[in-house]
């Protein structure tokens, strides 16, 4: 900013701030450290916060920061250059698998479950995946809060080595990798992440879309999956717990992601790639990210001769939020009961859902992401939120600020009529025949 | 971690900063050597490319508070407003020769606010930044 700045921090973001400031080129930058948390305390809470000591430093908090904006600049802190940043040697050994295996888990590289060691014929395997050249740069990631890294083919073929992945799968990883999307965000929230995998690739690489489809039931499900989240620990450095990972329970899903593969013969619906542009025939990865899915069995009027599945997608996105967008996955005998009954485009369905699923003014703004998020949108003057904050508390608004929050697929195995709903926000979709 | 040890790693070994530790840890910088006749293999180095990090000189500081204007600036996390009104006061009981402005900050916490930062620049002396959480 050009003028003397001094950030104030919650002790449990120490490392992650001190790591940042460093990263981002200001190593000795002063930080103020005070008590955790300041959400949710009195004003007499946080008057005894700023007549009290930093905690990290015991020093007085308030003299710290009149400190920190006074005293004279060392020489440390006016420091230029630069600096370059080593990730440690090309290669690692020679040794015996057992011993890499736990190297490997050791320093940070691995979900700590086991890995196919990445040597040199395993990684020209799978590059034999791709007609791209080993030395291609695919694009960057940015793990936590920092500037992003970048990586080319040959790194992702080795972390995709590492999960267990096929040449076949690999250029699905690339795709994903190309969006530049970690599968491990840095939030305190614990984030979910999802691909859904559409077009003739899916049988190619057998991937299951029937019975079990969001089960450990095809190697190419789980492998795709557990690749993303390496990728993103090892290639944009994320999910290190207290640096580049905040989320305060973690999310068990972060282990190989939700890989969907749509049942698209099956669905009486379009696929969700030709819904976001794409041809049918062509091959397509899209991402989401959120919370997670849960199921939505036993939900209101299932035993009924006439399920209202509209309505019981509904009661379930009821629990949620609506920080983020609404995934339905319906089996495909869901589907064919909804299109029997009127709904014969996925766009019905979701224009009824944007209307149904509903909540009130007071919900809305009682919720930490409408204070976070939201109400700055709405002071500089976006809709919906600009008019959803004018409105009176016991307005009823749209449980989602745009009808595209919502999406739908169809997958599952047709053994009963049941569905799960996600807190799932779509963000990008990415051609895999570009990486083939 | 001791902040010091930490920075001092930016000149000579800025591995930490990668989320490397083997770098930071001599003795760690490759497996336990094998012990038995099993066969032995290399494995190759998963991690990307971090870009390099450009030293930001500080501004330099101010002699002293006295008759300036001191801006708090709300990121827009919970609770940061709230301890930030408290610094405010106590500026006001201690310092009251310190002309004290807050401001919250446009867009959701992670969005830059660049036209905030230059009416700052234009118009305080220095800045107070809370992120709260």
């Amino acid at each position: 900013m050009g003028i003397p700045t001094t950030p104030m921090v919650t002790r449990a973001f120490k490392e992650l701030a001190v790591l940042n400031v460093a990263k981002r080129g200001m190593p000795e930058l002063r930080i103020t450290f005070t008590p955790h948390p300041v959400a949710s305390k009195t004003p007499d809470q946080l008057r005894a916060y700023v007549e009290g000591n930093d905690p990290v430093s015991g020093k007085p908090m308030m003299k710290e920061i009149v400190q920190a904006l006074t005293e004279p600049l060392s020489e440390e802190e006016r420091k230029t250059g630069l600096v370059h940043v080593s990730v440690g040697p090309e290669r690692y050994g020679p040794d015996t698998l057992k011993n890499l295996q736990q190297f490997y888990h050791d320093n940070g590289m691995t979900d700590f479950l086991p890995i196919t060691i990445p040597t040199e014929e395993e990684v020209a395997e799978m590059l034999k995946g791709t007609s791209h050249p080993p030395d291609e740069v695919v694009g960057t990631m940015a793990g936590g809060a920092y500037p992003p890294w970048s990586y080319t083919v040959k790194q992702v073929a080795i972390n995709a080595v590492m999960a267990g992945c096929k040449p076949e799968y690999f250029p699905v990883i690339l795709a994903i990798a190309s969006s530049g999307t970690p599968s491990l965000m840095s939030s305190t929230n614990s984030f979910a992440y999802a691909a859904v995998i559409n077009g003739p690739i899916r049988d190619k690489l057998n991937m299951n879309y029937g019975i079990g489809a969001l089960g450990p039931f095809a190697q190419s499900n789980a492998a795709m999956g557990r690749a993303w989240t390496l990728v993103s620990r090892n290639l944009a450095n994320g999910g290190i717990p207290g640096d580049t990972y905040m989320g305060s329970q973690g999310n068990n899903l972060n282990y190989n992601n939700l890989i969907m593969a749509e049942n698209e013969a099956a669905s009486p619906w379009v696929p969700l790639h030709v819904q976001k542009g794409f041809k049918a025939e062509e091959n397509v990865v899209s991402l989401f990210r959120g919370l997670g899915i849960v199921p939505g069995q036993g939900a209101r009027g299932t035993s009924t001769d006439t399920p209202k599945y509209e309505e019981q997608f509904s009661d379930l996105f009821s629990v949620f939020t609506g920080f983020f967008g609404g995934l339905v996955v319906a089996d495909p005998l869901i589907a064919a009961n909804l299109k029997g009954r009127g709904y014969d485009t996925k766009d019905k369905l979701i224009d009824w859902l944007y209307k149904n699923t509903t909540q009130t003014v007071k919900d809305y703004k009682s919720r930490d992401f409408a204070y976070g998020f939201d109400y700055p949108r709405a002071l500089k003057g976006l809709e919906p939120y600009k008019t959803w904050y004018a409105m009176p508390d016991d307005a009823v608004i749209p449980r989602w600020p745009h009808r595209d929050d919502i999406n739908v697929i169809v997958l599952g195995g047709q053994t009963n009529a049941f569905f799960q709903g996600g807190s799932l926000s779509y963000t990008v979709s990415v051609s895999i025949d570009k990486w083939t | 971690m001791n902040r010091r040890t930490l920075l001092s790693l930016l000149g000579s070994s800025p591995a930490l900063l990668a989320g490397l530790p083997v770098e930071a840890q001599p003795g760690k910088t490759t497996p336990a050597k094998p012990s038995t006749s099993q066969p032995l293999v290399e494995g190759l180095n998963p991690k990307g490319t971090p870009p390099p990090i450009q030293l930001i000189p500080m501004a330099p500081r101010l002699d002293r508070l006295d008759g300036k204007t001191v801006w708090l600036v709300d990121t827009g996390f919970e609770g940061g407003g709230m301890l930030l009104e408290q610094v405010r006061l106590w500026f006001n009981r201690n310092m009251p020769t310190v002309n004290v402005v807050f401001r919250r900050k446009a867009g959701p916490y992670m969005e830059d606010d660049p036209a905030l930062w230059k009416e700052i620049k234009e118009k305080g002396d220095a800045a107070i930044m809370a992120v709260g959480h």
